[in-house]
C-alpha cells in the first residue's frame, strides 16, 4: 500500500488479467482526493483498461465521487473500460445518494466483470 | 320419541309393559342428556326439559330451582303447569326443596299436609293445591346446585311411584351437569370480558406515561406494574422556556381503584403542570383536588418539581413520598428528605420546596416496591437500591435504568409491589461539540471522528452518524474550497441538540470568517447532468432536513445552520 502524503487513504495498483486494477483503502476526503485523483486518471491515460476496488474505503465524500466521475468519462472518450469492484457500504450509499449507481459499472469482483462481459 | 298407544299397553302383558317403559325411559333420557349437552341457551333447554318431564312423568307442575346468591336463595329458573314460578325466590332452607337440597337426597312425599317440611307459602300465593311432591337434588362433584321438583302425579290417587324417583334420579344427574358446564362456561367468558378490559386499562395507564426520550434527554422512567394496571406513575414534560416539569408518585392501595386514581392524578397534574410552574403550588393545587372527590382512605404520595438544564438547578417538592437519592459526582448519596403529608388527606397544606443544584450528579425518585423487592427473604432496602445503581454507573441513564430492572426481574428477586424509577441528570451526556479548525483538507479527519463520537453519544444510530458526519464534511469541504478558497481562515463547528422541539433534532452550526457569499449563489447542480463536482450542497440537502445560510449578527462571514431530527427514518 502507498500511502498518499499523511492524507487518511492509501492505494495500490495491481495487473491482472488485462486490467489495472486500483485498490484504495482508508478515506477519500478532500484531503486525499487531489492525489486519488492523479492515480485514476494516470491509470486511464495509459491507456488501459481500469477498475477501482473501494472495498476498503470507510468513507468517500463528494471530491472523492467527482474523481470517479472524471476516470469514468476519460475511459469513455478514450473508449475504455472504467468499473468500480467490491464497493463497501459506505461508498455505496454514497453513489446512490448521487445516483452515480446506475452510472458506474459496478460488480463485486474482477471474475465477476469478466463473467458479465 | 314414539307416541304411547294406550290401547296397545292393555293389552300387552305386564313384561312387554316394562320393557316398553324402559324403552321410553331410555330414550327421554338420551335425548335428555343430548339436548343438555349441545345447547348453548341454557335457560331454554331447561325450559323444554322441564316441560317433558312434567309430560312424561305425568305431573300437573314441576319446577328447577337453582341455588343463587352465594348459596343462601332457591331461585326458580325454569317451570310448567298452571302456576309461574319462574324468578321466585325462596330461602335455601325452605320447605321440601330446600331440605332435598340441604340433606342431598330424593324426597317423595306422599301427602304434603302430613309433611312437617312442607310450607304452603307458595300455594297460598298462587292459589294452587299441591298434594304431593317427588323432589331429586341438582348436584355435581358434590357441589349442590339446587333442584328438580314434580308436583301432583296426574293419575287417580295422585302419588308419585318408586319408578318416578329412579327417572327423575337420573334426569336430575343430567341436568346438574348440564348447569354446571354453563356455568363454567359463563364464569370464562366474564373472566375473559374482564381480561380484555384489564388490558384495555392497562394500554390507557402506558398512555398516560411519557414517552421515552432519546439518550441524551435528562430525565428518564421506568414502571414495572405487578398486576395488569398500576398505582404508580411518573411524568415528565418540556415547558416553553427549556425547564421539565417532573414527578413520580405511589397510589395508596392496588388494582382497579388505584389505577383510577393514579389516572386522575396524573391528568391533575400534567394538566396544571404547565401554567403553575412552582412545584409547592402545583402540589397544592393537585392536593385540594384529589382531596376534594377522592374515595375515603386513598392518598397518593408524590415527589414533583421542575429541572431547569440551563441552571442545572431542581427545585422539588415531597409529598409523603419517599426521600429522593441524589448521588454526587463524587459517588455519595444523600437523602433528600421532605415532611409533608400524602396528596389527598387533609385540604388546604403546605408543600415546602427543596432546592437542588445537580451538578454532574444523578437524582433518583423511585417507589419503594425497589426497595422492598426480596432476594432469599432479604429486602433490598436503600443500600441495596445504592449498590444497584453504582454496579450500573457507568453507562448512560437510560441504559442504565433498564440494566437495573433487568437485574430486579432477573435475580430470582420476589416484586410485591409496582417499581418505578426516575433518574435526571444532566451531565456529559447531552452532546455539545465547539470545534474550532483551520481552514485546510488536513483538519477534515480529526473534525469528523470528534463529530461522530459526538451524534454517537446523543444515541443516533450508526447509520445516522455517518449521514451527520458526511454532512459535516461537504460543508466544511465547500468552506475551505469555496469560501476561503484555499486560503488560511477559521471554522467553528457547534453541534447540540434540540429539546424543545419533539422528536429532538440536532443544530449543527458552521461558522467562517470569509468574504460573505452570495446565498443565491449556493445550489447543487443537476443529477442527470453527470460531471464531476457540485454534489455537496446536493449531499447536505437530501442527507439533512434543513439547511439555513445567514449573515451572522456580527456581520463577519457565514453561518450555516444544519438540522436533522435524532434518529429520523429514512434520513
Amino acid at each position: 500500500m502507498q500511502k498518499i502524503s499523511d492524507s487518511p487513504v492509501s492505494f495500490e495498483i495491481d495487473d491482472e488479467q488485462g486490467y489495472l486494477i486500483v485498490r484504495f483503502a482508508g478515506e477519500i476526503d478532500l484531503y486525499g482526493t487531489p492525489h486519488a485523483r492523479e492515480v485514476i486518471l494516470n491509470c486511464v491515460k495509459s491507456d488501459r483498461n481500469t477498475v477501482i476496488d473501494l472495498s476498503a474505503v470507510t468513507y468517500i465524500d463528494s471530491s472523492g465521487v467527482a474523481s470517479l466521475v472524471e476516470g469514468y468519462q476519460l475511459a469513455k472518450t478514450n473508449q475504455l473500460e472504467f468499473g468500480l469492484i467490491n464497493t463497501s457500504e459506505a461508498v455505496m450509499n454514497v453513489l446512490q445518494l448521487a445516483h452515480l449507481d446506475k452510472v458506474f459499472s459496478i460488480h463485486a469482483s474482477l471474475n465477476e466483470r469478466l463473467q458479465a462481459s | 320419541m314414539p307416541t304411547l298407544n294406550l290401547g296397545m299397553i292393555v293389552t300387552m302383558s305386564e313384561q312387554k309393559k316394562h320393557e316398553l317403559k324402559l324403552d321410553q325411559h331410555l330414550a327421554l333420557l338420551a335425548r335428555m342428556t343430548q339436548e343438555f349437552t349441545t345447547s348453548l341457551d341454557i335457560e331454554e333447554t331447561l325450559h323444554n326439559a322441564i316441560v317433558q318431564m312434567m309430560d312424561y312423568m305425568n305431573a300437573e307442575a314441576a319446577s328447577i330451582f337453582l341455588l343463587e346468591n352465594d348459596d343462601t336463595e332457591l331461585v326458580c329458573r325454569a317451570c310448567a303447569g298452571p302456576i309461574k314460578l319462574l324468578g321466585l325466590r325462596l330461602p335455601a332452607d325452605h320447605g321440601i326443596i330446600g331440605n332435598t337440597v340441604k340433606q342431598n337426597q330424593v324426597q317423595m312425599v306422599l301427602d304434603v299436609s302430613a309433611d312437617p317440611d312442607f310450607t304452603a307459602q307458595v300455594d297460598e300465593q298462587t292459589g294452587f293445591t299441591t298434594h304431593s311432591i317427588l323432589c331429586a337434588p341438582l348436584t355435581v362433584m358434590n357441589k349442590k346446585l339446587g333442584a328438580i321438583e314434580l308436583i301432583n302425579k296426574k293419575t287417580d290417587d295422585g302419588l308419585f311411584v318408586t319408578d318416578d324417583q329412579h327417572m327423575l334420579t337420573a334426569l336430575a344427574s343430567s341436568a346438574a351437569l348440564a348447569i354446571h358446564n354453563a356455568a363454567m362456561a359463563a364464569s370464562l367468558v366474564e373472566q375473559e370480558r374482564i381480561q380484555r378490559e384489564l388490558e384495555l386499562a392497562r394500554e390507557i395507564q402506558g398512555n398516560l406515561l411519557p414517552t421515552p426520550k432519546h439518550a441524551s434527554f435528562p430525565i428518564h422512567g421506568y414502571n414495572l406494574p405487578m398486576r395488569e394496571v398500576s398505582g404508580d406513575f411518573y411524568d415528565y414534560f418540556t415547558l416553553p422556556d427549556g425547564r421539565i416539569v417532573f414527578n413520580l408518585a405511589d397510589v395508596s392501595g392496588k388494582g382497579m381503584n388505584a389505577a383510577l386514581l393514579m389516572a386522575k392524578t396524573s391528568s391533575l397534574f400534567h394538566c396544571l403542570g404547565k401554567t403553575q410552574t412552582s412545584p409547592r403550588k402545583l402540589l397544592a393545587m393537585v392536593n385540594n383536588e384529589v382531596h376534594e372527590n377522592s374515595t375515603r382512605g386513598m392518598f397518593v404520595t408524590m415527589v414533583g418539581g421542575i429541572f431547569d438544564p440551563a441552571s442545572n438547578e431542581i427545585l422539588l417538592a415531597n409529598a409523603g413520598h419517599q426521600p429522593p437519592l441524589l448521588q454526587h459526582a463524587d459517588g455519595h448519596f444523600e437523602e433528600i428528605l421532605g415532611e409533608s403529608p400524602p396528596l389527598g388527606i387533609l385540604p388546604n397544606i403546605e408543600f415546602p420546596e427543596t432546592k437542588l443544584q445537580l451538578a454532574d450528579g444523578s437524582l433518583y425518585i423511585y417507589t419503594d416496591g425497589v426497595t422492598e423487592s426480596q432476594q432469599n427473604g432479604q429486602m433490598l432496602g436503600e443500600e441495596g437500591l445504592q449498590d444497584m445503581i453504582n454496579s450500573h454507573r457507568d453507562k448512560p441513564a437510560a441504559a442504565r435504568l433498564e440494566a437495573m430492572f433487568d437485574s430486579l426481574q432477573r435475580d430470582g428477586r420476589l416484586l410485591h409491589d409496582d417499581v418505578t424509577v426516575l433518574v435526571i441528570e444532566n451531565s456529559q451526556l447531552t452532546p455539545s461539540l465547539c470545534l474550532h479548525i483551520k481552514s485546510n483538507p488536513s483538519e477534515l479527519k480529526g473534525l469528523r471522528d470528534r463529530a461522530r463520537k459526538t451524534v454517537l453519544a446523543a444515541g443516533c444510530s450508526l447509520e445516522q452518524a455517518e449521514s451527520i458526519v458526511l454532512a459535516i464534511g461537504e460543508a466544511v469541504s465547500n468552506i475551505i474550497q469555496h469560501a476561503y478558497n484555499a486560503e488560511d481562515g477559521d471554522i467553528e463547528l457547534n453541534i447540540n441538540v434540540d429539546h424543545q422541539i419533539e422528536p429532538a433534532q440536532f443544530i449543527i452550526v458552521l461558522r467562517d470568517y470569509a468574504e460573505t457569499i452570495d446565498i443565491n449563489e449556493i445550489r447543487s447542480r443537476a443529477l442527470d447532468d453527470v460531471r464531476p463536482g457540485g454534489l455537496g450542497v446536493h449531499f447536505m440537502k437530501q442527507l439533512m432536513d434543513s439547511l439555513i445560510y445567514t449573515v451572522p449578527e456580527d456581520g463577519l462571514g457565514n453561518r450555516l445552520e444544519m438540522r436533522i431530527t435524532i434518529n429520523a427514518k429514512n434520513k
